[in-house]
């Protein structure tokens, strides 16, 4: 225990007084925000796109629905072109499609639309144009669309047009807001959805970061030498302990900075936000969602759990490779393991209660992301969140058994990189 | 008769197919300095990893200082110096050597107080420069051996364990190492050290083991290895050339058995039975000038040579080093 101590305080101290350490916790909040707030604010832009009229409209249909959503269109953005309508029988289609496709691409239009048979019996339209993967824009014509449609079909059961306008005029937005077992919360939906991703996208980063650090750190021992000096005064799973546990107080000691100062700049938002030129009503909008504090030892928990799996893994990757060149690559599977619960991160914040979500919230290895990420948008079942627990700390102490052993013999192996077979025997010899 | 500072009972250690240390015994006196001599591969490293709890034997037993090297404490009393050196790059010398000494349980008072010590005795604090501050990367590779020494050293170890000392030392610091050895000595610690230079060996132990392939050939008292080898050997030394007739006297196997030419000297084994007065006067009716004709006990390089054999001889196996 004393050895351990001595080890972590080295560990701690060394990686906590680096400039790195102090850069990184510095401006961590700011790289932060950047990265989660920037893409964020980009594609929930409400105000579309100031040329949306300036478009082809090629109808069909043989009705007057084109020139129903030209008129539409045109009233959205008064400063920009009207759309050109061109009404066609069904064979011309194609041909029209090609010249409107080329005029897009001179730039004589933003992009053209498709009204048909299909359309009329309200299935689906086709937009082809420079905004067509704005969804905003996109939303707002297919909105136009839909209200001309129904305001034809509305006439053509005989209702007087001046009432079919203020009828189908329903712009309707959703406001929502986020009901949990204890109620309503003040926060909105959205709120919580950045709240679950922020502390998902943290978990990675410091797992991926300070475990990759650790892994570093070993090879570091190992490359210098001074593995065997230390190895002789106290055991190597002694060693691993004490250096993954040093190298998760930075981790903490850096989010703990950063909560700080999240929280003081969140003390002295209004001024802040002025000094960027937001009113100062803005910053009250500002909310922090609520956590239960049974929701927040679940996240530390699973903080730890994950951390200590994904730490141990990468100390044995490190003690694996006897050289840089090759521990990058000896560290891929563990990375994948990492990232593969990155990537299904997005899906997962769409629909939170999806069968996905929830396979993923149970696995080991992206369970530390998932639960906290699923328990920050939706209500989970406490038995989920037990069993997710479990199964972590499962995984994480069979990660840490098998990391042991093969940083027992890998720390003083050099050479060729261990083909799979060779660190099963590893295990077994160790 | 105090405990042994070392006494290895049966050891075997096998690394998948091959036997790295068969079924090896040794001890190794208190206050001795005992060398544990071999080629490259003989097993050396293996034995000393053992000795410290780094590998595991796969049979036998091993006590230190009267102790299983297993009991809690028993590593803290040795100091080692693996062959393969390195430090932490990034750390300032004095926060390494604190961490070494804290390792072995040193309080880290005390430690900051034998660290100044040594860092004053090696000269890497004076008054100009105080090294202890800086990082172990800014300092030559000379400094970074003795930093690595004090690590050894710092926490005033019974038994000294030094694997390969002299190799990659320039004779300034072989020097001081030898000092060191024989000081440690004096002050009634015991020193083992492994090397294939047998110069050194011969000079410094005490006692010594050699090993070739796991397997022990020969230890003890470095007199009684000598004595045991006979005194069947030759010092010859040669003023001017040497002359054909000579040589043909020294390939005479009836004579002589074994003449290993060093140039101007030459380390002679006689032949079984054979009279060194009858290859004296031949040696000067050949015309040879001999400044030096010597019955002598064999170095323990020729022992070396006759008793692993050149089978067991390596690249960088010499007496000369």
């Amino acid at each position: 225990m004393g050895k351990m101590l001595v080890v972590f305080k080295r560990e701690y101290l060394e990686r906590v007084r680096s400039k790195w350490f102090l850069i990184a916790t510095l401006l961590g909040p700011v790289f932060l925000g950047v990265i989660t707030v920037l893409p964020i604010a980009l594609a929930s832009r409400t105000k579309s796109s100031d040329r949306l009229s300036d478009v082809i409209i090629i109808d069909a249909t043989g009705t007057d629905l084109g020139a129903r959503v030209s008129k539409a269109l045109a009233s959205t953005t008064p400063n920009a072109p009207a759309p050109r309508l061109k009404v066609v029988i069904a064979e011309q289609v194609a041909r029209e499609e090609d010249r409107a496709t080329h005029q897009v691409m001179n730039h004589e239009a933003v992009g053209y639309m498709v009204l048909d048979a299909n359309t009329t019996a309200g299935k689906d339209m086709r937009y082809a144009g420079r905004n067509a993967t704005a969804l905003i824009d996109v939303d707002n014509i297919e909105r136009m669309v839909r209200q001309s449609l129904l305001g034809q079909r509305l006439e053509r059961e005989g209702i007087d047009p001046n009432r079919v306008a203020s009828l189908t005029n329903v712009r309707l937005d959703a406001k929502t807001e986020k009901i949990t077992d204890k109620g309503k919360e003040g926060a909105s939906g959205l709120t919580s959805f950045f709240f679950g991703y922020g502390i998902a996208l943290v978990l990675y980063m410091m797992i991926a970061i300070y475990g990759q650090s650790i892994m570093r750190g070993v090879l570091e021992e190992k490359t210098t030498r001074v593995a065997e000096v230390v190895v002789s005064s106290v055991k190597p799973d002694t060693l691993l302990a004490g250096k993954i546990l040093g190298a998760g107080l930075v981790a903490v000691t850096q989010v703990s900075a950063w909560l700080l100062m999240s929280f003081l700049m969140y003390q002295v938002r209004g001024p802040l936000l002025r000094v960027f030129g937001a009113p100062a009503m803005a910053g009250a909008a500002i909310k922090i969602p609520s956590v239960a504090p049974i929701v927040g030892v679940a996240l530390v928990l699973f903080f730890i759990l994950g951390f200590l799996l994904y730490a141990a893994l990468f100390g044995a990757v490190g003690a694996m490779v006897s050289n840089q060149e090759d521990v990058q690559q000896a560290a891929t599977p563990v990375m994948l393991l990492l990232i593969a619960s990155l990537v299904f991160m997005q899906p997962i914040l769409l629909n939170p209660s999806s069968t996905l979500a929830k396979t993923m919230s149970w696995m080991p290895f992206s369970a530390p992301l998932m639960m906290p990420l699923r328990m920050a948008l939706i209500a989970i079942p406490w038995y989920e969140i037990v069993g997710a627990l479990l199964s972590v700390a499962i995984g994480c102490w069979i990660a840490i058994w098998a990391s042991a052993r093969i940083y027992r013999v890998g720390l003083l192996m050099y050479g060729k990189k261990p083909s799979f077979r060779e660190l099963a025997r590893w295990i077994r010899m160790a | 008769m105090p405990e042994p500072a070392v006494a290895i009972a049966n050891v075997t250690k096998r690394f998948d197919a091959t036997v790295a240390v068969k079924d090896l015994s040794l001890v190794v006196p208190r206050g001795a300095v005992y060398g544990l001599l071999g080629p490259n591969g003989a097993g050396k490293t293996t034995t000393i990893r053992m000795m410290l709890d780094i590998i595991a034997p796969d049979s036998g037993s091993i006590s230190i200082l009267g102790r299983p090297h297993l009991d809690p404490g028993v590593l803290d009393r040795i100091g080692y110096l693996p062959e393969e050196r390195g430090l932490y790059k990034k750390m300032q010398v004095r926060r390494v050597l604190r961490f070494l000494a804290e390792l072995k349980g040193v309080k880290p008072k005390d430690a900051d107080r034998r660290i100044n010590s040594w860092l004053e005795r090696l000269s890497l604090t004076t008054s100009e420069k105080d090294w202890g501050n800086s990082k172990i990367d800014e300092l030559s590779r000379g400094m970074q051996q003795k930093v690595q020494f004090i690590g050894t050293l710092v926490h005033e170890p019974e038994l000294v364990i030094l694997d390969e000392p002299f190799s990659g030392l320039d004779p300034i610091n072989a020097q001081a190492l030898k000092d060191t050895v024989v000081e440690l000595k004096r002050d009634g610690k015991t020193v083992i050290f492994s090397t294939h230079l047998m110069d050194n060996a011969e000079r410094l132990c005490d006692s010594v083991c050699i090993i070739a392939h796991g397997e022990k050939v020969l230890d003890g008292k470095v007199d009684a290895v000598k004595e045991s080898q006979g005194s069947r050997n030759v010092a010859l030394a040669l003023d001017g050339g040497t002359p054909d007739a000579v040589r043909t006297v020294l390939q005479d196997r009836k004579l002589v058995a074994r003449a290993d030419d060093q140039n101007r000297f030459f380390e002679i084994e006689l032949a079984t039975g054979a009279d060194p007065q009858e290859l004296l006067q031949r040696l000067v009716a050949g015309g040879a000038r001999v400044r030096r004709f010597e019955l002598v006990t064999p170095s323990l390089h020729q022992i070396f040579l006759e008793r692993v054999g050149a089978s067991g001889v390596e690249e960088g196996i010499s007496g000369h080093g």
